[in-house]
């Protein structure tokens, strides 16, 4: 195809997409703007006070000041937990996908499927024995009982599983004959597949964010709440929080993943790519 | 798959190592729960010692109303989520690769967004969206057209398309990037093989990308199967918890969710075992469209 004839593809094709970009960004963009604004100018009709008056930070201020919900507390929950779960699993699903992928032993097909299973049964469906068996097990209101039970992931076991598949196996035979324990192979080929490893607990960091119902029935305790959680109490029409607040906070929770996306997501592209072929 | 068919190295349990802390935590947070949840649907309402009542529950749900309500708009909305965002997702992806190369990253974080935001967030800023007569939706497309303002989350003919639009801005974005990084990693070499034999684009797409696609388009569909029967957060936030007028937007979760808040925790897990048939069968296409593919 000649220069002139791409330009004018990637045009074309730029203008098809903008539509679908304007009705991404517009949202976020209002929730942004919106933040500085009065009740009164936030319930107008939208073409006419689309941008605010003023620009006033009070917003803000009332809300990291925990005026209206412990904010600090809340966020940094949301951090652990999150963090917490895609450590634990990253850690199970590699030790599990390296498994399926490097060894054969009895009942490998049917452990398989049942991680497979894993993935269509959704959790939120068992949430109630899940909650009183947390609660026997005495994490009830405790970080903990939000963070351990999501460690288990269908997906990453699957994921890894195909990732350690790709791995050469002259490098495992090298450090085996090295002297190498089994567990310093596994080791020794983790670094191989860092992008991997990474891009797994990136996405599992965002649905860990993103988790609603196991922590509204698990935590009770105001400051030791969750994001998701302190943003349903602020949005609750009784609450009678300003719309500003919700904005900003609603804001500020989408920044730790949108970060974290934004930093990483090509490795997670082409890591995705190179596998997906294979 | 070049280590399948090796020979185990290691001792017999070194496999079992690995799978340790795994399998420890399946059972301690899936198996136990689930059986937990088959118990509790065999037993009367509320916590604690309760008589066991056998099949009372779910022959209570056969006759449930609701629960086929519920079932019914899961499924629908679950199909459709997956009917329109593959296609859409599929086409975005083609236009990614077509616009400009540099400016392919940032405009597929920008689509990417709402998938990084939490659900309850998206669907205040959904209200934005369909928020009476004065939100986007009516204000620049509605009512332009000279019909009066739809009342989308209190009309029940509106309500399931307004979940279903909601889900397809949510993920859309999420799925280009999946079929996009597909597209990325089929080798040139096809596309120039079948430059030799046949000539249109469209073509090419039928015969070389939609092919290799295959993976990538059944991970995208199972996940969002899974997603569309455990949406909890947006309905929520959107319907305060309740199933809309007249039950329009009422989804499974969200009925599991009303019988555990008044404590019918017996009919909640009699509604969740009762799904598991479905999941198995959504299970065993999966792994048989998966058999077909490799």
């Amino acid at each position: 195809m000649s220069a002139q004839g791409k330009t004018a593809r990637g045009a074309l094709s730029l203008l098809l997409l903008g539509p679908f970009l304007m009705a991404v960004f517009v949202p976020f963009l209002w929730m942004v703007l919106g933040i500085f604004k009065t009740n009164a100018e936030f319930f107008q009709p939208l073409a006419k006070a689309f941008f605010p008056a003023h620009y006033d930070w009070q917003n803000v201020a009332d809300l990291l000041g925990g005026k209206w919900v412990p904010f600090w507390n809340v966020f940094g929950n949301s951090l652990i937990v999150s963090l917490g779960q895609a450590l634990g699993a990253v850690a199970l699903s590699a030790m599990a996908g390296y498994a399926f992928a490097r060894f054969s032993f009895r009942g490998k097909r049917l452990l398989f499927v049942l991680a497979v299973a894993l993935i269509l049964v959704p959790r939120q469906l068992f949430a109630v024995p899940l909650f009183s068996w947390v609660n026997a097990l005495g994490l009830s209101d405790s970080l903990l009982g939000v963070m351990l039970p999501g460690v288990v992931a269908g997906l990453g076991v699957i994921y890894f599983t195909q990732v350690f598949r790709q791995v050469p196996e002259e490098y495992l035979q090298a450090a085996r004959v090295c002297g190498a324990t089994e567990l310093q192979v596994f080791l020794t080929v983790l670094p191989l597949v860092w992008p991997a490893l990474l891009s797994y607990g990136m996405i599992h960091f965002i649905l860990a964010w993103h988790e609603h119902l196991i922590p509204m029935l698990v935590l009770t305790t105001e400051t030791k709440q969750t994001l998701p959680l302190a943003l349903a109490k602020l949005y609750d029409v009784s609450q009678r929080t300003p719309q500003g607040v919700q904005m900003a906070a609603s804001t500020f929770a989408v920044i730790p993943t949108a970060v974290l996306f934004a930093l990483f997501h090509r490795k997670f592209k082409s890591s995705l790519s190179e596998m997906l072929v294979h | 798959m070049p280590a399948a068919n090796q020979r185990t190295p290691g001792a017999r349990w070194t496999p079992f190592f690995f799978l340790l802390p795994f399998l420890f935590f399946l059972l301690l947070f899936w198996v136990i729960p689930l059986i937990g949840g088959v118990q509790m649907s065999l037993h009367a309402n509320g916590l604690g010692q309760v008589e066991y009542v056998g099949f009372a529950h779910y022959h209570a749900l056969a006759n449930d109303e609701r629960y086929f309500t519920a079932l019914r708009n899961s499924f629908v909305y679950t199909l459709a989520s997956v009917v329109v965002i593959v296609p859409l997702a599929l086409w975005l992806a083609h236009l990614l690769r077509a616009s400009f190369r540099r400016l392919r990253p940032v405009l597929t974080f920008a689509l990417l967004l709402p998938a990084l935001t939490p659900p309850s967030v998206l669907a205040v800023l959904f209200l934005m969206v369909f928020h009476g007569k004065n939100g986007l939706l009516n204000q620049l497309f509605v009512m332009p057209l000279g019909l009066g303002p739809v009342s989308w989350l209190k009309d029940p003919d509106f309500i399931l398309s307004g979940l279903v639009l909601q889900t397809v801005w949510r993920w859309t974005g999420f799925m280009t990037f999946f079929i996009l990084a597909g597209m990325e990693g089929i080798p040139r070499v096809y596309y120039e093989a079948a430059r030799l034999a046949t000539g249109s684009r469209w073509q090419h797409f039928w015969h070389v990308t939609l092919p290799q696609l295959r993976p990538v388009l059944l991970f995208v569909a199972v996940y969002l199967v899974v997603d569309g029967f455990s949406l909890f957060s947006g309905a929520f936030v959107l319907l305060g918890g309740s199933g809309g007028t007249a039950d329009a937007g009422l989804l499974t979760v969200t009925y599991v969710f009303q019988k555990t808040r008044f404590f019918e925790y017996g009919t909640a897990s009699a509604i969740s075992v009762s799904l598991l048939p479905l999941m198995t069968l959504a299970l065993w296409v999966a792994l048989f469209l998966r058999r077909r593919t490799a």
